[in-house]
């Protein structure tokens, strides 16, 4: 593209790592609280390294005891169980919700960006509604209903405020990419294909990149769902790990156990986003709403 | 096989997923409705009065009201800011041929994958006085003072930061596939006219971004002002009151005060702030741009 003059090269590399350290220096700031004590972490000034890292945190979120090099031994969580359901519940929660979302959404979306029909934009508008309408405004009549519908500190109950967000969106962000897929149902149907034929067996798979990141997207959305589990399953058996994680950092600080459970709220994510980082360019948030 | 029309096939499809949003979307606001025109006491025993239109009467006269309606737009406008300029340059930084593209794609998307209350987390050790960077900076200059850029001034500033380091990636990335459909061409055309590397992205590379601009701008407008769990973690509306945005306040008198009919009346308050904001950017941009 440009002459790759020295000076350009220097200027490259001065914003390449700009930008690596405004991404990467947050999170590292917080999570190598993982690999210290709470007494290396009050240290003044605050070390810019675990001066003797050590993985004693992830043992006691996982409720074991851990002996320091130092002798002493640092006492298993007393949120551990809590920890550890989130954990489970917070997998069951998103693969549900994922899965529901699919097989919801696919179809939608398709119908939305495909076809002509009458009442086409209202309901299109209704979508978008939906996903600008903010989860504090409708708690309160969700927790009401709830009450009488006895969901609350139920994983079901937590499931379906979910798909709330995820259905949305996920349709949102999949019409943009059904509409830029090759027009072949006109072939379809001149070889004689039914509907819905041409939508389970040719642009279901013709758009599985498409589909794979709207999977991805909605287990992202649903992991790390935060507003709806604080009111409504915090502190119950139906917990999840951001509604557990957070007790370390209201009930009892503790700040080398909250990296350590951030740490495993944050590697699924992580590593979805190399898989997603490849494919989400392909998705279109800009097309609906022309 | 039967043959089935357009509108039937969408019916088909769409009706059972309309029948819950309408549920999702409908329910919660008529419940909103009918809660923000009573007066819900729970001490003494659960007890609900009809009191017309007098909690929306109240919303506009509560200074806190006000002052979190002004605390929401700021931090809104400095987010949506600040994340489409990190966004654009993050996306023209990408857009360059470099070794170890693939890796670097893959840790600029990260803080994306963070949930907001995590930034909210990762935020608050960062910029607090005791375990915050601003202390470990000024150390490392020979200073023993502990530095607080969690204070009333700036928190602000430090929260939009926050919030643009969350959602930039993603408007990065929408920018980047758009960017890749512009013809080279054009780029070498504009080396022949001698343009500057700036007059080559305003002239050249911005121009076809407008529209994804546009449209990046009212979605993360509409999640600044609907952000509650990235301040909840990180400053819980303080010091004091200085970032009680209107999700925050909306939650206190909710869930702490219980004052049910009132939060009701202004969450259609904050609901018409959204819709309010887009409608607005829609006319004096969106309009203009024909994509």
């Amino acid at each position: 593209m440009m002459g790759t003059s020295p000076l350009a090269r220097i200027g490259l590399v001065v914003a390449l790592v700009i930008a690596l350290l405004w991404t990467v220096l947050p999170l590292y700031w917080v999570l190598k609280f993982a690999f210290e004590t709470s007494g290396e972490i009050a240290l003044f000034p605050p070390p810019l390294f675990p001066p003797h890292p050590q993985p004693g945190a992830f043992y006691s979120i996982f409720g074991f005891p851990y002996k320091l090099a130092s002798g002493n031994t640092l006492l298993p969580s007393g949120q551990s169980h809590q920890i550890l359901l989130g954990l489970r519940n917070s997998l069951i929660v998103a693969v549900i919700v994922t899965a529901i979302t699919l097989i919801v959404v696919v179809p939608l979306a398709y119908v939305f960006a495909r076809l002509e029909f009458r009442h086409r934009n209202k309901l299109l508008t209704a979508v978008l509604l939906a996903v600008s309408s903010p989860p504090v405004s409708t708690l309160i009549p969700f927790y009401a209903l709830y009450v009488q519908l006895d969901l609350v500190n139920t994983l079901t109950g937590l499931i379906i405020v979910t798909l709330t967000i995820t259905i949305p969106f996920v349709t949102w962000m999949l019409i943009g990419f059904f509409r830029n897929l090759p027009p072949v149902e006109r072939l379809a149907r001149i070889d004689g294909f039914s509907r819905v034929y041409t939508f389970a067996r040719i642009m279901v798979p013709l758009g599985r990149g498409g589909i794979a990141v709207a999977a991805g997207i909605a287990f992202l959305f649903s992991w790390n769902e935060y507003v709806y589990a604080q009111v409504l399953v915090t502190g119950s058996e139906a917990v999840t790990l951001p509604a557990a994680v957070s007790g370390f950092l209201f009930q009892d600080p503790e700040p080398s156990q909250l990296a350590a459970s951030m740490w495993l709220s944050v590697l699924p994510p992580f590593l979805l986003c190399f898989f997603l980082q490849k494919h989400i360019g392909e998705m279109n948030l800009v097309d609906p709403v022309r | 096989m039967t043959e089935i029309s357009n509108l039937q096939f969408a019916l088909m499809v769409a009706l059972p997923v309309l029948v819950f949003l309408i549920l999702v979307v409908i329910y919660p606001l008529v419940y909103a409705l009918w809660m923000s025109t009573q007066n819900i006491q729970f001490f003494g025993g659960y007890q609900t009065d009809f009191v017309g239109l007098d909690n929306y009467r109240d919303v506009l006269s509560d200074k806190d009201f006000w002052h979190s309606t002004w605390i929401s737009v700021r931090f809104t406008a400095e987010s949506v800011v600040l994340t489409l300029v990190v966004a654009t340059a993050l996306a023209v930084l990408l857009n360059r041929n470099m070794r170890g593209r693939g890796l670097i794609r893959s840790i600029l998307i990260l803080p994306w994958a963070m949930s907001p209350y995590g930034t909210g987390i990762v935020f608050f050790y960062l910029v607090r006085g005791q375990t915050g960077i601003g202390t470990a900076v000024a150390a490392a200059f020979g200073s023993s003072d502990t530095f607080n850029l969690l204070n009333r001034e700036f928190v602000i500033e430090i929260l939009a930061i926050g919030n643009a380091w969350n959602m930039a990636p993603l408007v990065a990335f929408f920018l980047l596939a758009n960017m890749t459909t512009i013809p080279t061409r054009l780029y070498d055309l504009a080396a022949i006219d001698q343009m500057s590397a700036l007059e080559q992205f305003r002239h050249v590379t911005l121009p076809p971004l407008r529209f994804t601009l546009f449209v990046f701008t009212c979605i993360t407008t509409v999640m600044s002002l609907k952000m509650f769990d990235y301040v909840f973690t990180f400053t819980r509306g303080g010091p004091g009151d200085a970032s009680a945005v209107l999700t925050y306040q909306l939650y206190k008198i909710s869930f702490q005060d219980l004052n049910l009919g009132y939060g009701a009346a202004m969450s259609f308050f904050l609901l018409l702030l959204i819709l309010g904001s887009t409608g607005l950017l829609y006319l004096v941009w969106g309009r203009r741009e024909t994509a």
